[in-house]
């Protein structure tokens, strides 16, 4: 059924089809509706789960993971500070192969004070061994959570599905919600691979010494290799149910593109304008949709890109000292290739500031004008007088 | 591990986990403070002159465990439905729980444990030890002798009780009218106690020559007499008033009932007896002043009668004293009232007298007061001049509530003759007290008593339990006083304390009714849940759900630690809603 719906209820209405059984949650804006929404469903009865209340994001996620542990459906969502917090949980979640789902709203970490959209937050936790799947639409976001838990629970490992601050969580706009059947079918109840059992006692996750660490890590890395191989198969199973395809990267009129956009979120939509106005005006541009990053599926890139002359990576993050985030990843996907792309690393709508299909057009000029790229990322849309200001 | 393999999942989980049981790591071994259970006293039993054991007989009531609650009475008082009617509830101004809303409501738990008995007929188990052949002759049947005889029966002393009046009970038969304690209740405790194997002997008072005898005839005396006789006002007139104990008795007696009673009258005191003398005066259409000599918070009477008193129409007239009584000669039609009482006006002195204000002349100011009768109530002292102490003659030992003496045989004085305060409750902890001593003097001889008797003492003391006289559980209750700051608050919900229905005071004149009646058992048990149960373990399971080693085990109907596991984190102590547990060092 079509609703009119914000990205937040997006992620509310696929917890509930997904029959979750255990949400524990602290509130973050722009997190907030989602937890909201779910509480009500529990408090209500559309959704029989157990919500419990926390005192914050780490003991938000230590009771995820002791439900988990016991073999049951389990979420969270938070954001920026909320999931800075939960960093240390985040290991544990993937170490103890946990096939947790949880929406992260990508929003600025401060100081300065910023509840705006930045994809810095999400990306910092990019080594705790969480699957990761960005979102363009509420659409992408109800769909994503669904494929999610598939996905989580095919090779045990937790799920990040992440929503940009406030242009999606925030917006409302129309979504294909879909009945309870067809999603039982793409999603059958989870049956653990192993839980704590009173009738079965076990201690999981102890010591574990030099001997057998290293293949523990090992079988996560093997378990993380195979995800892209899952997320493609179950993706087909649901467009098989629902309609909508969805792929590891959406390639959008690469196949001749001179330069080709890579970016993620909401920007993604504007960059399809962006893109046909570019074609309008005859220019060979193309835009490849950011959707897995972890693991960061590089054969595909590798793959897609070849024979690409500039691919120009528009990040809303920045690793300091380094460049944008998805540019990184990118050049070092690339680097071994043959005929790699030149990469193009531009940092652009930082703590929600708007990145416009202007911006994106400078942005193509911009990268046209240059052979190579003159430096690891170029700051777009910077107040100049501010910035030389700083030089007298 | 149950794996299992879809074509989702290809590669199996390589996971830390075991199925040796952690029962191997004794991580006891890690400890360096152990909790343990360390139940300590409530500040309601330390402040009850008999000592009752209330935190554990409202756990009880909440329990539903009403039988059991009337036997944790037993122990220690054999008077709950009296009690529960007439004592002056020091128990509720040491309550804890008024420092959160208002004070558990514990006499009329207590009265409804008592009543509960009675209209079920219960037959509770009484502890008592077998006969040990030895006799105790007592005088008196009050609250103190026939506690004396109670506590003394259970210790295995045969016991017989002489009354002088027609009926036993003393002051709680005669002294207090039947508003505030019906007859029948008081027969059926007395009932208890005789079924216990008591023998009493009405119209046979004790004189002097029979003391003589009994020394021959029995191992031991308890002489507890009480003050039956009032003060006589020492003014010009004073042969014009009525004494006030005896017009209780009388009406009791249901003599003169009629007579002396309709119109004004001027009650003269301030103690319980003229609270009663004026309050009876209402019932029988009466109209009277109580005359007291110092203020109203200076009265010796407990206050809640006092106010009780007041709602009902009696009026109050403070610092004045009266010193000369006459007739009013010209009586007439429009001046009927026969008596003039003048009245010197006092005023309050700078100077205290233990602790109470001191009242002086207010220089020769008098006045006047027209009425029909006059009732003094100005105290009492004891009937006979042997009835007191005596002072030198023999060794003597003087406890909190009794006093010892070695008379060929050893005599036991108690109740108001040597009570410091003369209420119904310390009569009978005088009992108690006086049948300790004596069952320690035929076991360990003299010099033993005080040690014995203090040993026994609730908390600081002085009151003391025949519980732990008898070895029971409640010897090893640390005597710390729990406080408000030591209770775990967030427990604990602010909750009214139940109204219980009273008379209307305009209802009061008409008859001797009751004027507070029982609770239901639905409201006896939420009352009781109001209780904190101050360092009693009621085995809410707050240590057992906290702990994370799972080392708090059900032990019969209580708690313990296994040392083996715990790890001495304190979570246990520091969650206890109610003091019961401590944590303790371990040695070396």
């Amino acid at each position: 059924m079509r609703q009119v719906a914000e990205g937040s209820q997006a992620v509310s209405e696929a917890v509930r089809l997904a029959k979750v059984q255990v949400i524990a949650a602290y509130p973050i804006t722009p997190q907030t509706h989602i937890v909201e929404n779910i509480s009500e469903y529990c408090s209500k009865g559309t959704l029989k789960a157990r919500f419990i209340c926390v005192e914050s994001e780490h003991s938000a996620m230590a009771a995820i993971i002791g439900a988990a542990s016991s073999g049951v459906r389990t979420f969270t969502a938070s954001s920026s500070h909320g999931l800075a917090y939960m960093h240390e949980l985040l290991h544990w979640a993937s170490g103890a192969r946990l096939p947790i789902v949880m929406a992260d709203v990508n929003r600025a970490l401060g100081p300065g004070w910023n509840i705006w959209l930045d994809q810095t937050d999400s990306l910092s936790q990019r080594d705790t061994g969480w699957i990761q799947l960005y979102c363009e639409d509420s659409q992408d976001v109800l769909d994503t959570t669904l494929i999610a838990y598939r996905l989580a629970e095919s090779v045990n490992l937790p799920v990040m599905v992440v929503l940009d601050a406030f242009f999606l969580s925030h917006t409302y706009e129309p979504v294909d919600v879909p009945d309870q059947k067809p999603v039982d079918k793409f999603l059958p109840p989870l049956l653990p691979r192993f839980q704590l059992d009173t009738g079965n006692p076990r201690a999981f996750n102890q010591f574990v010494a030099p001997q057998a660490y290293m293949e523990m890590r090992y079988n996560i890395q093997t378990a993380m290799e195979q995800v892209p191989e899952n997320y493609v198969r179950i993706a087909q199973e649901f467009e098989t149910i629902f309609g909508r395809p969805y792929s590891l990267a959406e390639a959008v009129q690469c196949e001749d593109a001179e330069i080709v956009f890579v970016t993620a979120g909401t920007t993604v939509s504007t960059c399809r304008q962006a893109v046909n106005r570019l074609r309008a005006q005859g220019e060979k541009a193309g835009l490849l949709k950011l959707k897995m990053f972890r693991p960061f599926p590089i054969d595909f890139f590798r793959q897609v890109l070849s024979g690409t002359q500039k691919v120009a990576v528009i990040d809303r993050n920045c690793s300091f000292g380094a460049s944008g985030i998805f540019a990184q990843e990118l050049r070092a996907a690339l680097y071994n290739a043959e005929s790699p792309p030149r990469i193009f690393g531009y940092i652009a709508g930082l703590g929600g500031r708007d990145v416009t299909p202007q911006t994106i057009e400078d942005i193509y000029w911009q990268t046209q004008k240059e052979n190579n790229p003159q430096t690891e990322s170029i700051w777009i849309g910077l107040d100049q007088e501010t910035v030389e200001s700083w030089q007298n | 591990m149950t794996d299992y393999k879809t074509p989702d999942n290809k590669i199996p989980l390589f996971l830390p986990h075991s199925s040796a049981s952690t029962d191997l790591n004794k991580t006891g071994s890690w400890r360096y403070v152990r909790p343990l259970y360390d139940e300590k006293t409530s500040a309601c039993s330390a402040a009850c002159p008999v000592g009752e054991d209330i935190a554990r007989i409202e756990m009880l009531v909440s329990q539903q465990l009403i039988p059991e609650a009337l036997e944790t009475i037993l122990k220690e008082n054999p008077f709950p439905a009296v009690c529960g009617r007439v004592c002056f509830q020091n128990c509720e101004d040491a309550c804890n729980r008024s420092q959160m809303d208002d004070a558990v409501a514990i006499h009329h738990l207590e009265r409804f444990v008592g009543d509960r008995a009675i209209s079920s007929e219960q037959t509770p188990k009484i502890k008592a030890l077998p006969d040990n052949g030895k006799k105790v002759a007592i005088a008196g049947s009050g609250p103190a002798g026939l506690g004396a005889a109670y506590f003394l029966t259970r210790l295995g002393y045969g016991c017989e009780v002489f009354e002088a009046q027609s009926e036993p009970g003393g002051i709680l038969r005669w002294g207090i009218p039947t508003y505030r304690l019906p007859q029948e209740v008081l027969e059926k405790e007395i009932n208890r106690i005789e079924k216990l194997g008591v023998t009493i002997h009405c119209r046979t008072p004790v004189t002097t020559e029979m003391l003589e005898t009994f020394k021959t005839q029995y191992d031991a005396v308890f002489i507890g007499c009480g003050y039956g006789r009032t003060i006589d006002l020492k003014i010009k007139g004073a042969q014009k008033a009525i004494n006030g104990l005896q017009f209780l008795y009388n009406i009791r007696a249901e003599h003169d009932v009629e007579v002396k009673t309709k119109g004004t009258a001027a009650v003269i005191g301030g103690g319980n007896t003229a609270i009663d003398v004026a309050r009876t005066l209402v019932r029988l259409g009466g109209d009277p002043i109580i005359v007291y000599r110092r203020r109203r918070k200076d009265m010796p009477a407990f206050d809640p009668e006092v106010q009780m008193a007041l709602n009902e129409g009696v009026k109050l007239k403070e610092l004045l004293t009266p010193i000369r009584i006459e007739d009013a000669g010209s009586a007439s039609e429009d001046h009927p009232a026969p008596y003039v009482i003048t009245l010197q006006k006092m005023k309050v002195s700078a100077t205290e007298i233990k602790g109470r204000a001191r009242v002086v002349p207010n220089g020769d100011k008098t006045e006047k007061l027209q009425v029909d009768h006059i009732f003094t109530a100005i105290g009492a002292e004891p009937t006979e001049s042997w009835h007191h102490v005596p002072t030198a003659e023999h060794p003597s030992l003087t406890l909190s509530h009794c006093k010892l003496i070695d008379a060929d045989i050893p005599i036991a004085y108690g109740g108001d003759l040597t009570n410091r305060v003369k209420s119904v409750a310390d009569a009978i902890a005088s009992g108690k007290q006086a049948a300790m001593a004596l069952d320690t003097y035929f076991k360990s001889g003299w010099d033993a008593v005080n040690v014995a008797v203090t040993g026994c003492q609730v908390g600081p003391g002085p009151v003391v339990s025949m519980a732990m006289y008898l070895g029971e559980e409640r010897k090893d209750r640390n005597p710390h006083i729990v406080s408000y700051s030591e209770i775990n608050t967030h427990y604990f919900k602010s909750a009214p304390r139940t109204i219980v229905p009273v008379l209307p005071p305009n209802d009061r004149n008409q008859s001797f009714i009751p004027v507070e009646s029982m609770l239901s058992m639905e409201a006896a048990l939420e009352e009781s849940q109001r209780c904190f149960n101050c360092g009693i373990c009621n085995a809410c399971d707050y240590c057992r759900l906290y702990c994370p080693d799972m080392s708090v085990i059900v032990e019969n109907s209580g708690r313990g630690i296994n040392l083996d596991y715990c790890k001495g984190c304190g979570l246990c102590v520091a969650e206890c809603p109610r003091n019961a547990m401590a944590l303790k060092e371990e040695d070396g």
